[in-house]
């Protein structure tokens, strides 16, 4: 069992990653760091049920994950396996390989001027099912089985929910780069 | 282009860039690389647009945040303390 006195020498090392985290889940500053407090104020009175030696990471972002949803689900009573519809594979690499005329490979193009801002609103366009897994797995480097014990959901379910969030993702990337005239095709 | 094998190497593209494939399967998709460009571009395309996620997904956290938090856990503490 972890000891509560250990708790800020441990646990404060990934306040900036949870932070990046919770802002892409609330999509609000705000918001963000009232889901960070209240994530670091629930661990450290948790912290005695942490057992030592496992993994903290993971186990801060569960709480993090629990604490956004308790907070926020209530808000939207939408069904919560929203429709993405069916996507190709490959959706952005396909979509960038329809001839456009253009002589530079349009693939290298959109993935050097994919910007920040890009990426950002990509994910939080995301419906909350698919944004996690993803987020979880692109961003912040979580394994499938630590995925898994975040979200508290089936292995079987993260895969699937990442290969459709990633598409989906991709979807949203290229109307951005299409809106910014990045795909050489015209509208 | 090769076509075949094409299924098998898009249908375990993630498992494959996220490495979490069995080797059986990562051998597999490797051995129809070798022989498939269209396959390759598209698992190099994948790759890079996973470190681009990766690498522009992020926030600064307010630089206050540590401290707010050291706070509050310090004041959560001092609650704490009289029934010590």
């Amino acid at each position: 069992m972890a000891d509560q006195a250990d708790f800020e020498r441990d646990a404060m090392q990934f306040a900036p990653q949870l932070y990046s985290a919770a802002l892409r889940m609330t999509r609000n500053p705000a918001d963000a760091e009232d889901v960070v407090q209240e994530t670091y104020l629930k661990a450290y009175r948790a912290y005695g049920t942490f057992e030592a030696g496992t993994n903290l990471k993971a186990w801060l972002y569960r709480i993090l994950t629990n604490t956004y949803i308790n907070k926020y689900r209530k808000q939207q009573r939408r069904p919560s396996e929203v429709e993405l519809g069916e996507l190709q594979d490959l959706y952005l690499f396909k979509r960038l390989g329809e001839p456009s005329g253009s002589s530079m490979s349009a693939e290298e193009t959109v993935l050097d001027e994919i910007v920040d801002v890009d990426v950002k609103q990509a994910l939080e366009s995301l419906p909350e099912h698919f944004r996690m897994p993803v987020l979880l797995a692109d961003v912040e480097g979580f394994s499938y089985k630590e995925i898994a014990e975040i979200l508290d959901i089936p292995i079987g379910t993260v895969m699937s929910r990442l290969h459709r969030g990633r598409k989906a993702l991709q979807k949203k990337l290229w109307n951005l780069a299409e809106e910014r005239g990045l795909t050489g095709q015209t509208q | 282009m090769s076509t075949n094998g094409c299924g098998h190497a898009i249908e375990y593209i993630y498992n494959y860039l996220d490495e979490e494939i069995t080797w059986t399967r990562r051998m597999r998709v490797r051995w129809h690389l070798r022989s498939c460009d269209h396959c390759c571009d598209a698992y190099e395309f994948e790759t890079q647009l996973k470190a681009v996620v990766r690498s522009k997904g992020h926030d600064e956290p307010p630089p206050e945040l540590v401290n707010r938090l050291r706070t509050l856990i310090e004041e959560q503490r001092g609650q704490q303390q009289p029934e010590n």
